[in-house]
């Protein structure tokens, strides 16, 4: 495309990129917990049966606490309006 | 009075309830396509909630997951994470989409697609990949359906002949009362299979086991090999674990059925709360399917068919009424699924087709008819696909997961402004290499580098639709303009 067309064209700030604090504190907080729950951190530090965390494996209990985590962080950036 | 009997009655039952539904949904229809089609975009949150659910959540999670569990070991916790991921992506995508739905008069995906792209082979092509994509799932569903009953009556009533019965009853409501039956019998299917998952995994806990806890005692001393990565057969790999989480939640999102729940919303904030707390149905009816198919492989080793470990287990050891209930569960975790597809394809198929190039002028009264007619033909196909084999599905159903994936580019870039625009050029050239991609990297050579094919398709999806997009015409400076600064504004108001 031309320059002088491209320039017709409405710009807009990035939406891939947070503008609030709030939304940069959640964005930023579910991508890191979203890794812990995906390969390669899921099956290094996290595929091991014991220690048990209430009687049941590791990482079952692993992965419960990050989508209880996940779930969380969503819900708080809703009630903050992000 | 024998098992059987009980059980069947029950499932009976309940679908005397949602024909009662579909009825009274009938009577507070207007005739209005919207209201039809979308439920006059008025959906609460409640209602929506229990549908979007209902909806997500098929025979598979039933059946399937605990056969998963059964198999594969705890790798199959994964699902946790797509369905947390479907929550956020409700939360950010959904909620543009059902911005752009509510300020356009968007009933289907196409719609939105071709209006931004400004192109009718955009239109016709992602209704192609909408319909023929899910078609394969009516399938799925109602031989599921035929299945249960089956097992339900101890044989006594075939797999065909309850196929029919229950594709009958999900077409028959749909026709009656449009989304709105489809809304409501949802609401009560979505009840009913979460509180029959959990109530049945708990009664196999506690009748074998003596508890959840004991459960996976058992499982830890006697199978060690189910509860670690990448389980007993290897499946579970990070590629796989990655892959199924890209496939699971982006591939279901985009297709119609879900799609279209987005534009029902009765608000944003509606939307909003939808995706922030979705994930918890949704990743919670799979704790019970972990007890069900790790406590299954202690119990009952040698099943044939893992995916019958939870009714084996039930018949086994829970009383015949709760199985019957159980069972009944089962079905409406199908139906619920069944109905939304029959309802987007027919939604699809009337106005992505119909009403755009063989009938463009006519009542609302004719489209509603016409809709009614394509939910008729559609039990016919769905019946025919059911109960004989054909070669060629067996491709299809293996493409079917991720098909809609090939949508993601496309629905991107008008939702996410960016001052690289995609084009109608790049958007086909997209979903034809996306496609011809899936079929290798599913079928020809399945998952290259251990990484699962569909995410290989979108990644060739992307690729292909961002080379065409730089050398082809962008949309018109006023549809760009129009349809972004509706985003725009909707994300971040007047001022930004």
């Amino acid at each position: 495309m031309d320059e002088h067309v491209r320039q017709q064209y409405p710009r807009y700030r990035n939406h891939f990129l947070p503008r609030t604090r709030a939304g940069a504190v959640a964005t930023v907080l579910f991508m890191l917990v979203f890794a812990c729950a995906q390969p390669p951190i899921v099956f290094l530090v996290a595929n091991r049966i014991e220690p048990l965390v209430f009687g049941l494996p590791f990482l079952y209990m692993y992965l419960l606490a990050l989508y209880v985590a996940l779930i969380a962080i969503l819900i708080w950036a809703q009630r903050r309006g992000v | 009075m024998e098992p059987w009997v009980i059980a069947t009655g029950l499932i009976f039952a309940y679908l005397l309830v949602t024909i009662v539904l579909g009825i009274v949904a009938n009577r507070r229809l207007a005739v209005d396509l919207e209201d039809f089609l979308l439920y006059g975009r008025r959906a609460g949150f409640i209602v929506l909630y229990l549908t979007v659910v209902a909806t997500y959540h098929s025979a598979f999670a039933f059946l399937g997951s605990g056969g998963f569990f059964y198999t594969h070991g705890i790798g199959f916790w994964d699902a946790g994470t797509w369905t947390v991921l479907v929550g956020a992506i409700t939360y950010v995508l959904g909620s543009r989409i059902w911005a752009l739905g509510k300020a356009f008069d968007y009933i289907t995906p196409a719609d939105m697609l071709a209006d931004f792209y400004e192109s009718e082979a955009v239109r016709v092509l992602v209704a192609i990949v909408s319909v023929v994509f899910t078609i394969l799932y009516i399938q799925v569903q109602a031989q599921g359906l035929g299945y249960i009953i089956n097992v339900a009556s101890d044989g006594r009533i075939s797999f065909e002949l309850g196929t029919l019965i229950l594709l009958v009853v999900a077409a028959a409501y749909l026709m009656a009362g449009g989304l709105r039956a489809v809304y409501w019998t949802d609401v009560v299917q979505g009840v009913w299979m979460y509180i029959a998952v959990w109530v049945g995994a708990l009664v196999v806990a506690f009748k074998v086991f003596g508890g959840p806890i004991e459960l996976w005692t058992a499982v830890r001393e006697q199978r060690p090999d189910l509860l670690s990565l990448p389980g007993p057969e290897g499946f579970f790999t990070p590629g796989m674990w990655f892959g199924l989480m890209v496939v699971l939640s982006f591939g279901i999102v985009f297709q119609p059925h879900m799609m279209i729940r987005y534009y029902t919303a009765a608000s944003a904030k509606t939307i909003k709360w939808l995706g922030a707390t979705t994930p918890i149905f949704l990743m919670t009816l799979f704790i019970p399917a972990a007890l069900v198919g790790l406590g299954g492989a202690v119990a009952l080793p040698d099943l044939d068919i893992p995916d019958r470990v939870f009714p084996e287990l039930l018949f086994r050891y829970a009383p015949a009424w709760l199985t019957g209930v159980i069972l009944a569960g089962a079905t409406a975790a199908a139906m619920s699924t069944l109905d939304s597809i029959l309802h987007s394809n027919m939604t699809v198929l009337t106005r992505d087709v119909y009403q755009r190039y063989i009938a463009k002028e006519a009542s609302t009264r004719h489209y509603i008819l016409v809709g009614r007619l394509i939910i008729g033909a559609l039990l016919v196909v769905g019946y025919v696909l059911s109960v004989r084999t054909f070669e060629f599905l067996v491709v299809l159903v293996a493409l079917s997961g991720a098909g809609a994936l090939q949508l993601m580019p496309g629905i991107v870039g008008i939702c996410f402004p960016t001052r690289f625009l995609f084009t109608r050029s790049g958007i086909i050239a997209g979903i034809a290499v996306g496609l011809v991609t899936l079929y290798l990297t599913l079928v020809v050579a399945p998952h290259p580098l251990g990484l699962h094919g569909g995410v290989w398709s979108v990644l060739a999806n992307f690729v292909a639709v961002g080379g065409v997009s730089a050398f082809t015409k962008p949309p018109s400076v006023a549809t760009v303009a129009r349809i972004h600064g509706t985003v725009e504004r909707f994300v971040y108001g007047e001022t930004s």
